[in-house]
Parts: structure tokens; sequence; C-alpha cells
């Protein structure tokens, strides 16, 4: 984990640039097994105030299975090191539709992460890569196939058990309860400006979409003046794809989107602009349309890309 | 030259025996050419011909061979192809010549084409030269080979010539003995003029080239002649021959084999088979009857991207202008587009045809399952032949059904008879005779060689019989086959129905017992290849409004559902980008959208 010291040395750094607002949301992430109660108390003091913690699984042979380093216990000890320094705003990730993984299984580990009670929960469906090992021990049968059958039906467990636990399925894959949103991720979903500072960081803004180079060497190179450009992409996000991009990426808030905001934002009315991706999407009962809103239906949530894919331009 | 100095004769054998290799070596030491300008092959000159190693289309060459006794003969040799299904080819060719040299490889003995071939020679009189092929390889069996050909073939042993045509051991002595043993040509060149064609191919700068026989009179250039079966006239370019490449001469006369360049614009106008004669002054009765080639296999081509069609138009206007026995005609499916059907002499036929469409003219075609022609007698009393099962008529408005049937022979080592004899009751063969070849007993494990010979419906040869009789018989059981006429068959149409549509592309006639199973394979077949879709997929096979069999695509539930935060949206967008192309690639079924790949595979299925 980054030092302590650095870590005040960025958030002073930042604050002599930026006023920070009072209220800031502050988020470290953090993998189990690499942290103490004594480094998050000082993080904590620092002004961290929002933790989020990889903890992947609660089950010891599906930790194995993701080639994670930490255990079941090193995850729970993480947990009580977060509440103990202080963290009100906790965070956990999740990991379903391992192969193997039954329904019951990912019950089990809901359950158990409901005990723990996060303020905040990301629960992401494992994508196989091709020639990742995980693949490779599938495909020669060594591992058995993942069922998309049965991801979706973990995908609909969650969504039951937590919506009853007073959570809200603010995003495709996250939960929180009632502003413990992340508002970090909110401004992607919104299509909304961000800087990203650091190697292989992100920004948006001003119709450009760029990211920095992964290659640390690189990245110092350019303040030392040895490097002309520290980036890796910059694109140009002309009017009409940021308008396909805010209604794709508006699509996956649990809120959906509202024809009036995009309307104000680019002076076109998405529902006449869009009127056959609608009806057809609608009529397959992916998407669900009321008064001047849209949002995906329970089921368009699971097929969310072949709704997506129809806004592209072209 | 001197009537008695020439010979004219032809090299047959079962397929791969190895003529085209014998002729190039009979090039070679007739110092026609030299060995360093053979190359690999002289005689299978064309790029898919060299690349399957077959001899697609027949080739003449004129050989000048000096003999023990001093003269210099000229030999006229013509190489045929050995499959079955350019056998007419082949007995055209046999009309051209007094004689033939009977390849038979020593690894394999007498084979079912070497049979048919033998008979089709015999038939017309031809003087037969027996070799034994291939006694170089370490697995040639030439004595058993040797008795085979005495007890089936009726020869004497001292006539049979051992050889290998690839290393040329015992090749000479079959020159002197095609001049010992092959009679001269008869035929009078004082006559009026009758020439036989026996190939031809198209130029794109003489016209058409025809390969002919002068039986009488004589040909040379700027004469007028005309062709017996459809009175086309034509004038003569260039006559020549061919040695192996054109040499143009100031004529060919009686007993002569050669070319002439005729300017006809398409082989269709001048074809295999037909008798030439003089304009003025000509024969009235043709040399043999004339009855090109009937299409017993039918198959509809189409191309990939629908807006092809234009290309392929062109591409089988160009081919059959070299193709005579290809004949096709447009025809439209709600699913595949524009297209035509096409007739083909049979399987290998349909399969180069549809490669040199590919690759000859970069075209990506979509291939239908191979069918016949049925003819139909409906309940009104009106008679159709019909070779596209979506054009069927309706069960009760059928009287009859009649379907194409052809006369087989196989030949095969004992043992495996059992095998082959499922495999042909199960193709709906009907037994009609057995025999077992030569009497040599030390024959191995594998048993004394058997004919077998059996009738059956064209149409159940037509999917995967040849395949399965070789892999029951491990490779050794060899195929010949004649059509032997119509007969009445109880068939029905099973339609395809993909989300309650019919799938024109893949009907199928088969017999009602059958349906059930041909069904459930298909339904089968298209649930593993289609992609689950937004909505379930039923997907049916009906015999009218039967249904037979069902399985159902369950409705999709679920996509890759990837986190999507700053540094991803650029990547996850592409993907969708992706996503949106590979849709404009999907065959549509209606609804229902099917990879090519997938559609491709259905229509493979036997
Ligand atoms: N070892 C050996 N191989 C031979 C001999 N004669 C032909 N071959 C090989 O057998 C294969 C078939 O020879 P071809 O001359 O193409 O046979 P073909 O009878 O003309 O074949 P089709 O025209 O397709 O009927 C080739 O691979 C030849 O090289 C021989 O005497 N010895
Ligand atoms: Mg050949």
């Amino acid at each position: 984990m980054l030092p302590v010291k650095d870590i005040g040395d960025l958030l002073s750094e930042i604050s002599t640039l930026y006023i920070i607002d009072e209220a800031a949301e502050i988020t470290m992430e953090a993998n189990p097994g690499t942290i103490d109660e004594a480094y998050l108390t000082a993080v904590r003091k620092l002004g961290v105030n929002r933790l989020s913690l990889g903890v992947q699984s609660l089950n010891d042979r599906e930790l194995a299975l993701l080639g994670r380093i930490h255990t079941a216990a090193e995850a729970r000890d993480a947990v009580c090191f977060a509440r103990g320094s202080g963290f009100d705003n906790l965070s956990l990730d999740f990991i379903y539709g391992l192969p193997g993984q039954t329904l019951t299984d990912w019950e089990h580990s809901v359950d158990d992460a409901l005990e723990i009670a996060p303020e905040h929960l990301s629960l992401y469906a494992l994508t196989l890569e091709e020639d990742t090992p995980m693949w490779t021990a599938i495909t020669e049968g060594f591992l058995p196939g993942i069922d998309p059958d049965i991801a979706a039906d973990m995908y609909e467990l969650a969504e039951d058990r937590l919506a009853a636990h007073g959570y809200s399925h603010y995003e495709i894959s996250n939960w929180a309860l009632p502003g413990r949103e992340c508002r970090h991720n909110l401004t992607y979903w919104r299509n909304l400006p961000y800087i990203g500072a650091g190697v292989a960081a992100h920004s948006c803004m001003d119709g450009h979409r760029f990211a920095n180079t992964k290659d640390l060497d690189k990245y110092l190179g350019y303040f030392s003046g040895k490097k002309s450009s520290l980036l890796e992409l910059d694109e140009e996000i002309n009017p009409e794809l940021e308008l396909a991009e805010s209604v794709i990426l508006g699509l996956r808030l649990g809120e959906g989107i509202n024809a009036d905001d995009i309307k104000s934002r680019f002076g076109i009315d998405i529902l006449a602009h869009y009127r056959r991706q609608v009806e057809e999407m609608a009529a397959a009962g992916l998407l669900e349309q009321t008064d001047r809103h849209l949002k995906l239906t329970r089921r368009g949530r699971l097929l969310s890309n072949e709704v997506f894919w129809r806004f592209l331009p072209g | 030259m001197e009537q008695a100095l020439t010979r004219n004769f032809c090299i047959i054998a079962h397929i791969d025996h190895g003529k085209s290799t014998l002729a190039d070596r009979l090039i070679e030491l007739t110092g026609t050419m030299r060995h360093e300008d053979i190359g690999e092959q002289v005689m299978d000159s064309m790029e898919l011909e060299r690349e399957r190693g077959i001899t697609i289309k027949a080739k003449a060459v004129r050989l000048h061979y000096k003999a023990n006794n001093g003269q210099t003969y000229r030999l006229n040799l013509v190489d045929t192809p050995g499959h079955v299904d350019f056998s007419y080819e082949v007995s055209r060719t046999l009309v051209a010549c007094e004689g033939a040299v009977l390849v038979i490889d020593a690894t394999q003995g007498i084979q079912a084409q070497t049979l048919a071939n033998t008979y089709l020679a015999m038939e017309n009189n031809l003087v037969l030269i027996p070799v034994i092929n291939k006694i170089d390889l370490p697995g040639s069996e030439p004595e058993r080979v040797l008795e085979e050909i005495v007890s089936v073939l009726g020869y004497k042993a001292s006539d049979v010539l051992l050889m290998s045509a690839k290393t040329g051991q015992g090749v000479p002595p079959l020159l002197e003995e095609i001049i010992r043993r092959i009679p001269p040509p008869t035929g009078e060149a004082t006559r009026p003029l009758r020439a036989l064609i026996f190939d031809s191919r198209y130029d794109a700068y003489k016209g058409v080239i025809a390969y002919l026989r002068v039986a009488d009179g004589r040909i040379a250039k700027g004469d007028r002649l005309r062709l017996m079966s459809n009175n086309t006239e034509m004038e003569v370019l260039e006559v020549g021959y061919f040695a192996p490449q054109p040499c143009p001469a100031t004529e060919l006369t009686a007993g002569d084999v050669g070319y002439i360049a005729t300017g006809l614009k398409s082989v269709v106008e001048c074809r295999v088979g037909d008798t030439v004669t003089t304009l003025q002054g000509g024969v009235t009765e043709p040399l043999i009857g004339y009855h090109p080639p009937k299409p017993m296999v039918f198959a509809g081509i189409y191309t990939t991207q629908a807006e092809d069609y234009k290309y392929l138009r062109e591409a089988i206007d160009k081919l059959n202008l070299n193709d005579a026995s290809l004949t096709y005609e447009p025809e439209s499916s709600p699913i595949l587009g524009y297209g035509f059907r096409c007739g083909f002499l049979g399987l290998l036929h349909l399969d180069i045809v549809r490669e040199r469409l590919e690759r000859e003219f970069s075209l990506s075609l979509v291939v239908t399952a191979p069918g016949v022609t049925f003819t139909i007698t409906k309940t009104n009393g009106q008679k159709i032949t019909i070779n596209n099962p979506a054009a069927f008529p309706e069960p009760m408005e059928i009287e009859k059904i009649e379907e194409p049937w052809v006369k087989i022979s196989i030949i095969t080592p004992s043992s495996f008879i059992g095998a082959l004899m499922e495999l042909l009751s199960e193709s709906e063969g009907v037994y009609k005779y057995q025999e077992y070849l030569g009497q040599h007993q030390s024959v191995g494990e594998l048993g004394q060689r058997v004919r077998l010979e059996y009738e059956m419906p064209l149409r159940c040869m037509l999917t995967t019989f040849y395949d399965q009789m070789k892999s029951r018989s491990r490779g050794y059981a060899s195929l010949d086959y004649e059509f032997t006429g119509y007969r009445e068959g109880k068939l029905v149409k099973l339609d395809v129905l993909v989300n309650d549509m019919p799938v024109d592309a893949f009907s199928r006639i088969i017999p009602p017992d059958k349906a059930h199973d041909v069904g459930k394979a298909m339904v089968a077949k298209l649930k593993e290849v289609i992609p689950r879709q937004l909505f379930s997929v039923p997907l049916q096979a009906a015999v009218g409004s039967r249904i037979v069999a069902r399985q159902d695509i369950s409705a999709r539930r679920k996509d890759v559902l990837a986190k999507c935060y700053g540094g991803d949206i650029t990547r996850k967008r592409k993907l969708l980008e992706k996503q949106k192309e590979g849709k404009k690639k999907m065959k549509n079924i209606g609804r229902v959208e099917v990879p090519k790949e997938a559609f491709l595979e259905v229509l493979k299925l036997g």
C-alpha cells in the first residue's frame, strides 16, 4: 500500500491547488491482506472517508479459484479494521458466476455480505477473458463452464435479497443504502467531466476523453521533460457520440434517463431521435418508458448490451 | 502420313491408378518433351487438377515414336478422367480410339471403375492392353493383381505388362505393344467429312476449341462445317494437334486426332459427342447417336452477400463457356435471395464448380443441400419435374412421385461385406448380385475381393453415403454407379420451421418413415448452432401440418455484465460497436438472427 505519508502529501497538494468541499467523498481502494488497523486509522485521520474493499468472496475455495492472495478470514479482518478505525462508509466488491459455483453457494455469500452490513456493494459477474488460466482450464475441461442462466439467477437473487434489506439498486452492478451511492462513479454514468491524475488515469472534459500512459517510466519521463506527451489515448467525443454515450451510460442507472434532462443538455429529443430503438427494446421487454423517462427493466439489466449497441451512432 | 503408321489410343483406369503419370512418361520417352520440362505433371495442367491430383478434363497429345522396326509412328494419346462423374467424357473418348491402355494399380487391383471402363471399352470394340502399375511401391501385389486380371477380365498372363509409371521401369515395351496390338485407324480421306468431338474448351481468342477424331474426309483451315445435332455452322480458324502445346497443321485427315478452332462463343454450342461434317456435300448420318449427359444432381447456389448476385451471374456464364455439362437457371429464395438452381454430373462436379466459382471469381457462396429431379404426377393429371424441394406441391395434390435410381457396384475385401450391406440397406439399397473376384487365396486377413451389385435411389447417394462406405471399409471399398431410370417412390417433403417460419433452404424430400429421425437430427443441429435470441424460438420439423420433431431455444437471459467506470467507457463502446457490426453479418430468418456459418452447417447436414 501507498505509505501514509504519501497519501498525506497527495491530499495536502490537492488542497493547495483546489478548494476541497467539506463533505467531499474521498475513497480509497484496498485489498484484504494488505492493510491493518493502524494504517487505516492513519488514513482515516488524513480525511479519507470511504473505503472500498476488494473482498471478491468469503469462500476460500472461490478465492483460490480467482487466484486471490487473501483468505476469507483476512477479508473479515479487513472489515473489522475498517470499522475499528472509524470508516462508516464501506463498500465491498464481490464476484459471482464462477465455474462450479451454485446458486446456494451464492446465496450464502450474499447473506454473509449482508451480515457485515456494508453501506455499499458492487457485485460483478465474472467475465471469462480468452487466454487466461481459467479460460484454458475451462476449454481443456478441468473446470466446468460458466452457465449464463445460473449467473442470471444469481443476479436476480442478489437484487431481491438486497432490496429486502433496504439497498437501492442504483446501477447495473452497484447497490447502496440511501445516500451512500458512490458520488465519484455517478459522475461517469451521468457522463459529466472528470479528471484522473497519475499513471494510467483517464479523464474526460471539453469534448475529449484521454488516458495517461500505463508505462510509469514514460509517465515520469514527461515530468522530467524527456517525453513530450503522457497521453496514450486522446479521443474526440463529437456531440453525436456524446449524446449516444450519455444515453448508454445513463441507462446503467437505476433511475434511468430523463428525456428533458437530455434535451436541455443536447437540444435533442431522444424519444423522437431514438424512437425505433425505444419501441423495439420496449417490445422485447428490455426497456421501460414512463412519461419522459426511460430505464432498463429487470430483464433489460441482464441484457443491457443488446439495448446499448442500438443507441450507437451510424 | 500413312494411316498404317497411326495409332489412336486412350488411357483408362480407376481414379488415381496412374493414367496421367503414365501419359507423362510416354511423352518423355518419345522425346515429345524433355524430362526437365515435364516437371511435376504435364497432363493435369489446370491448377485445380494439380492441387487435387485428379484429372478433370480429357487431354489429347500427339507423339512420334521411332519403333524397333525402324518406322516412325504417329501416336495419338488421350488421357481421361477417372472419376465416375466424368464417365460420359470417357465414353466419348473411347469412340475416338482403336485401343486403350488399361491401368491397374498393383496395390489395389481391380476397382469399381476399372470394371466399368473396361466394359465400356469392350462395347466400343477397343483393343485393350492391361498394365499393372506402381510395382515400385512396397505394398504392391503384382501377382495377386495379375491373377485377378486373368480370372476376372479373361486376359492371358502374358498379355499383361508390369511397370512403374513413376520411375519409368517397364514402360518402354508398352510403346512397342501399342504398335503391335492396336490396329491403325480405318476410314477414307476421300469420303465426305465425319469427325467426332470428344472434348471442347473455350479460348478467349479463338473461341471454342473442339478436340476431334476424323473418321472420314479431311479438315483444313477455312473449311465451312456444320455440327449435326443443332446445325450450328462454323468456319475453321485453325487446325492442329497437341504436343502437348497446340501445334497448327495444314490439315487433319481420316484417322487423325487433333483440334479445330471454331470461333464459337460457348462450348454449349459445340458439345462432346456431336459429329461435324462439311456444310456442303456432308453426310446425313452422325457417327454416334448424340445425347449429352443429363445433370443428375441439383443444388442452389447463392452469394453470401445478396448484392453480389450480379457477379455470380457473370461467373456462372463464364464457367459455362468451358463446362457444358453445368446447367443453371435463376431462382430465388425468401432467405437466400437471388441465386441459381444448378445441375451437375455428380457430387465431385458440384464441388469443382463451387471451388472454381469461389476461387477464380472470388465469390463467397452458400450452396444448398444437393438433391435430384423428381417427376410428380398431380391429382389433376398434370405432370411436373422438380429439382428444388421448396417447389414441391402440397401432399394432397400429389398422385405419384418418381425419382431417379442408380445401379451401383462396390468392390470390397470380403471382411467388410457385412458392414457395407448394412449401410446399403439403411440407404434404401436393393440387393441384386454378389460375386467373388479371382481365385487367389493368399489375400491376407481382409479376405478375398467381392463385387456387390445393388440398386438404390440416387437421392440416397447424395448425403454421407460415399464417406460412410469409405469409413466402414477402412478405405478399401470402391464405387461405381450408373443411372438406370425413374421409379415410383413413397416420399414426403420435410419442412423445417424456425420460429414458425418455414426455411425453404432446409426442406428435404425423404421417405415418410425417416421423417421423424431426420427431423429430429435437423432440429437438434439447429438448436446447437443458432445462438439464443431475445425471445424463445421454437424449432420444428413438419410433414405438411404434422409436426414430427420439436425443440425450443430458450430466450437469452444474460449478456456480459462488465463494470463500466471512467477508464472503461471507450473500450466498452468499442465492444458494443463490434457487437453491432456482428449483427450485420447475420442471416435473418424472420426475426431470428443466424450466423452464416451456422446456416451452412445445417445445409451440410445429410
Ligand atoms: N509410387 C508410384 N506412384 C505412382 C505411380 N503412378 C502414379 N503414381 C502416383 O499415384 C497418384 C495418382 O496418379 P495420377 O497419374 O494422377 O492418376 P490418374 O489415374 O491420372 O488419376 P485421375 O485422373 O484422378 O483418375 C499420384 O500421386 C502419382 O504420383 C507409380 O508407378 N508408382
Ligand atoms: Mg489423371
